[in-house]
């Protein structure tokens, strides 16, 4: 006891700065000590889950098997199907377990069609996970409604139109992308209805996410794109050439040739490569007019419209730019002229030999 | 001199000291507090996102991965492979065989039916010539792959004659060996397509440590804490570095280093700028301060980003001497590029980038072992002198120790509730004795071959290209 | 019909139990791999009568399991690939290299059970 009261008056006759420095090195010290105990507490539990979650993930594939294809037979089937159902929904209440049977139901319905999936549907509806997801969509934090919603649009779940559609201006951009990834989904190109009135920019990421899903389905009917391509939304804009691109919308060319002349340089570039692959030909003799006003990008497409759309009157404007100092230009013209007039290429592959540039030469001459 | 301006002039030191130590672990506070709510968003957002979507899609940007190899003759083969299984559909490889003295080109026409094919090259950067010259599959399942054999130039070198021949949009610029996590260029992809407000102009990943993981087949099949105290070391820096500090200066867009084992960036610009610097042992540091130098002068909005997974897998130094000339040479590469840019410091005209992140990096990256030994030599000179108050230096290096360990274990506690790769019972309990352990392990190698760094860089300039023993090009800085 | 082996190269392992069951049901035997390296040493040690395998696979795809079947085996089994939406090329490309029919994803398992006992017959 004398110790010890020793103690705390040495203590106390520090300065100030070292009691300071002993007195956070005693907090740090708990600290590190109950942090340690926790760490263990939480890697236990992580650990656990994780091996609940596989034992549940085999017990439920194998479930959902039987559950499929049991309808194909009797009565005996379909009480076996309400047998798995209920179990299932005794399981879904906990948290984990929610989340495992949704990632196997919807792995499957990535990959299977017909009367699988709808089977599919039906559990979703009949476990009541589908309440779930509806629940999520009222929660405050965003990331949650984005989930509900896409949860939904998974299962194409058209109920839900109502709530989601309210979401379609939401602040976050994550929960937009969500809502139109679900419209599109569900409602295919009529989906797309939202471009009318976007405001925002849709991000290159949501572009492709969309055209995914319109490619998945067996319906390829496209709606009128020329809206969105005459919108003030450049993203819009650029989303609607990929549509012209791969839904090989000819007749939007009197419009493509119009973009040409576009603000942005990007859509200019890109309405280039659609009208190639759209097979742009009034387009050729306009951007051959005014082709040294060309930025050195949209110069460079261009010449990849040419090398596909190229007529032997081209030639002379061919001509002119196979000493180009662009490297692509050059290579793009001279295998263009080989095209067109092999003899004139192997009079100047001749001729070049000294001059500038033979390697490239060389390089077209040998490729076939 | 009178006693009383050296008391003055010592106190002074001493408050200067002070002060440095006091703020350094401020901010170190600090920033693993934003990385703390950074990653957290970060889950958020990605938590309902589905990266098989965007999978299939041929519409996706392309990606060429451009991996530079130097005698790696023994596992190229294996690694080739590991490169081909990424999941993404619109993605190239290029080998970039740097003038290997061993059968490593050999091998690779060998076990992928290569063959010679008329290419020419754009030159847009300058680099040494094609040797052999540029192969590609006849087996159409490895139409992917492309390997370019040139004479030996060094790891920028190769990088930049990737650049030169990639027809891609981007491009993933990673270390042969490194093992990629199947959808590790959706993930990485994302953010160049993603934000809409700026131009991201590069994005970094994550490395975690593959010494004693299970790899078969060039997928990661289990991960496993290694034995060897030192590699051991190297994994809890790796998760202090990677969850605590960058992803900080990610979400302040400060970023000024990006991994040279993994990061894809905008061809373009990477080009635009001039492409990697051959003359640097850091070039990896260095594309990145010149590419954002690059935007800040054009007054474009961009961005650096980073994805906190783990999506790329390497082997550590196992023993301290390639250990030491490993750090030696990352210090020497941030000297040269700190050197190199040094316009940007305390530049306004570079906003946050001038005021932050470059004045950041050079007092708490540069200087930090310098003002160490500084401080461990004048400590030693008290001690000799008698002159030590031991109650104060007892007292703070007891803090100090103690701040260590508790930030280490904080840093696990990050990685628990994040990515969890460390599963195995047991590996918990090693992880927190480590932490106790690391500050004598490992703390003493870093500041002696950060020392040796700045010797070699003031006085001994012909020491350019220490190379690591077994590799060639493994990363200049993690 | 007899008794035919089939070996499945598919990495979504739910799927894979749906086909497994599914078949087995039809009477045939079933061996099942998650990925490339799996199938091809399944192939090379069971000799099955016919193959079916997911283009995109982890380590060694779809398309290298077709060209080792049919070239480094020289083998004539039939092949059905899977393939997802927007893989066009690649599905060419499994065709070029000899497989012999494919199933763009999201398909009917009831569809392939048809197409299997089709190419077995």
């Amino acid at each position: 006891m004398i110790d010890y009261q020793y103690l705390i008056d040495y203590f106390e006759e520090f300065p100030f700065l070292i009691q300071l420095a002993w007195r956070i090195s005693g907090l740090f010290l708990v600290a590190i000590f109950l942090l340690t105990i926790y760490l263990k507490v939480i890697r236990y539990h992580l650990r656990k889950k994780e091996n609940e979650y596989k034992v549940f993930k085999n017990q439920y594939e194998a479930l959902l098997v039987e559950y499929l294809y049991a309808d194909e037979e009797s009565e005996e089937a379909h009480t076996k199907q309400k047998a798995i159902i209920s179990k299932i929904k005794s399981h879904i209440p906990i948290k984990y377990k929610r989340k495992m049977v949704l990632s196997v139901l919807y792995n499957l319905l990535n990959e299977v069609s017909g009367e699988m999936a709808e089977s599919i549907k039906t559990l979703y509806y009949e476990t009541g996970l589908i309440d779930y997801a509806l629940t999520k969509l009222e929660n405050k934090n965003w990331y949650v409604i984005a989930k509900g919603i896409g949860e939904l649009r998974r299962f194409k779940i058209e109920e839900s139109y109502g709530d989601i559609i309210n979401f379609i201006e939401h602040s976050k951009k994550e929960v937009r992308n969500e809502t139109q990834l679900y419209l599109v989904n569900l409602f295919r190109f009529d989906g797309l209805t939202f471009l009318n009135e976007l405001k925002t920019p849709l991000s290159e990421w949501t572009q492709l996410q969309l055209l995914e899903v319109l490619q998945k389905f067996d319906d390829q009917q496209i709606c009128d794109i020329k809206p969105w391509l005459k919108s003030k939304n450049d993203s819009v804009v650029l989303f609607a050439l990929k549509l012209a691109q791969i839904y090989n919308q000819f007749e939007m060319k009197d419009i493509l040739i119009e973009l040409l002349s576009h603000d942005k340089k990007e859509i200019r570039i890109c309405v280039i490569e659609v009208l190639t692959h759209l097979y742009g030909i009034e387009a050729k003799e306009m951007l051959k007019a005014n082709f040294n006003e060309l930025s050195i990008e949209e110069q460079i497409s261009f010449f990849g419209l040419l090398e596909k759309l190229v007529v032997p009157s081209d030639e002379p404007f061919i001509e002119k730019h196979i000493f180009h100092k662009n490297f692509e230009i050059q290579l793009l013209a001279l295998k263009i002229l080989k095209t067109i007039n092999l003899d004139k290429f192997m009079g100047l592959n001749k001729l070049s030999s000294n001059k500038k540039a033979p390697v490239m030469f060389k390089f077209v001459n040998n490729i076939s | 001199m009178d006693t009383s301006t050296v008391k003055i002039i010592i106190q002074i030191i001493h408050y200067l000291f002070f002060a440095y130590a006091f703020s350094a672990i401020l901010s170190y506070i600090i920033l693993a507090i934003i990385s703390g709510k950074e990653t957290m968003e970060y889950l958020k957002r990605n938590s309902f996102v589905n990266y098989k979507d965007i999978l299939s899609s041929t519409m996706s940007p392309s990606i060429t991965i451009i991996a530079p190899a130097y005698n790696e003759s023994l596992n190229v083969v294996e690694n080739v492979r590991s490169l081909l299984s990424n999941h993404y559909v619109n993605y190239s490889v290029i080998i970039v065989n740097d003038g290997s003295k061993d059968d490593s080109l050999e091998k690779l026409i060998e076990a992928y039916d290569l063959e010679k094919v008329d290419y020419i090259i754009n030159e847009k950067l300058k680099t040494k010539p094609l040797r052999s010259g540029v192969f590609k599959s006849k087996n159409p399942a490895f139409e992917k792959l492309m390997v370019v054999d040139k004479e030996n130039g060094g790891k920028a070198d190769a990088l930049n004659m990737g650049l030169n021949i990639s027809t891609s949009k981007y491009v993933a610029c990673i270390d042969v060996d490194c093992l990629l996590i199947e959808n590790a260029l959706q993930k990485m992809i994302k953010p160049f397509l993603e934000v809409t407000d700026a131009k991201v102009i590069a994005t970094g990943g994550v490395i975690r440590i593959a010494n004693s993981c299970v790899i078969r087949g060039g997928k990661l099949i289990d991960v496993n804490l290694p034995k060897n105290l030192l590699v051991r070391s190297q994994i809890l820096e790796y998760l202090r570095a990677f969850l605590l500090g960058r992803m900080a200066w990610s979400r302040l867009n400060g970023l000024l280093v990006i991994s040279g084992a993994f990061g894809v960036f905008d061809k373009k610009i990477a080009i635009d700028v001039g492409g990697y610097d051959t003359n640097t042992v850091g070039e990896d540091m260095e594309i990145i301060v010149r590419m954002r130098r690059y935007m800040e002068e054009q007054g474009r909005k961009y961005k650096v980003s980073y994805i906190p997974d783990p999506l790329c897998w390497t082997e550590a130094p196992d023993n301290y001497k390639i250990f030491i000339s490993q750090r030696n040479r990352w210090t020497r590469g941030t000297i040269e590029t700190l050197r190199k840019h040094r316009k940007i410091a305390f530049n306004p005209k570079y906003g946050s980038f001038g005021l932050l992140s470059y004045p950041y990096w050079l007092i708490f990256e540069r200087l930090a072992p310098i003002v160490e030994t500084v401080g461990i030599l004048y400590f030693a000179v008290l001690v000799i002198l008698k002159e030590v108050r031991w109650e104060y230096a007892l007292s703070f290096l007891v803090l100090a120790y103690l701040f260590s360990v508790l930030f280490s274990i904080v840093s696990l506690y990050s990685e628990e509730l994040t990515f969890h790769q460390y599963k195995k019972k047991g590996t918990g309990y090693k992880l927190v004795l480590l932490s106790a352990l690391e500050p004598f392990v490992l703390h003493p190698f870093i500041l002696y071959a950060a020392v040796r760094g700045n010797i070699d860089y003031y006085f001994n300039k012909n020491k350019k290209w220490g190379e690591m023993k077994r590799k060639g090009f493994t990363s200049n800085t993690a | 019909m007899g008794k035919h082996k089939i070996v499945i190269a598919e990495d979504n392992s739910t799927l894979s139990l749906l086909l497994k069951f599914r078949l087995e049901k039809e009477g045939h035997e079933l061996l099942m791999a998650v990925d490339g390296k799996e199938a091809i040493e399944l192939i090379e040690n069971n000799k099955p009568d016919l193959v079916i395998t997911d283009i995109m696979m982890p380590f060694v795809s779809g398309l290298e399991v077709i060209s080792h079947i049919r070239n480094k085996l020289a083998l004539e089994i039939p092949i059905i690939v899977f393939s997802a939406a927007g893989q066009e090329e690649m599905v060419l490309k499994a065709f070029k290299l000899g497989a012999n029919d494919f199933m763009g994803k999201p398909f009917s398992p009831n569809e392939l059970v048809i197409r299997v006992n089709r190419l077995l017959s």
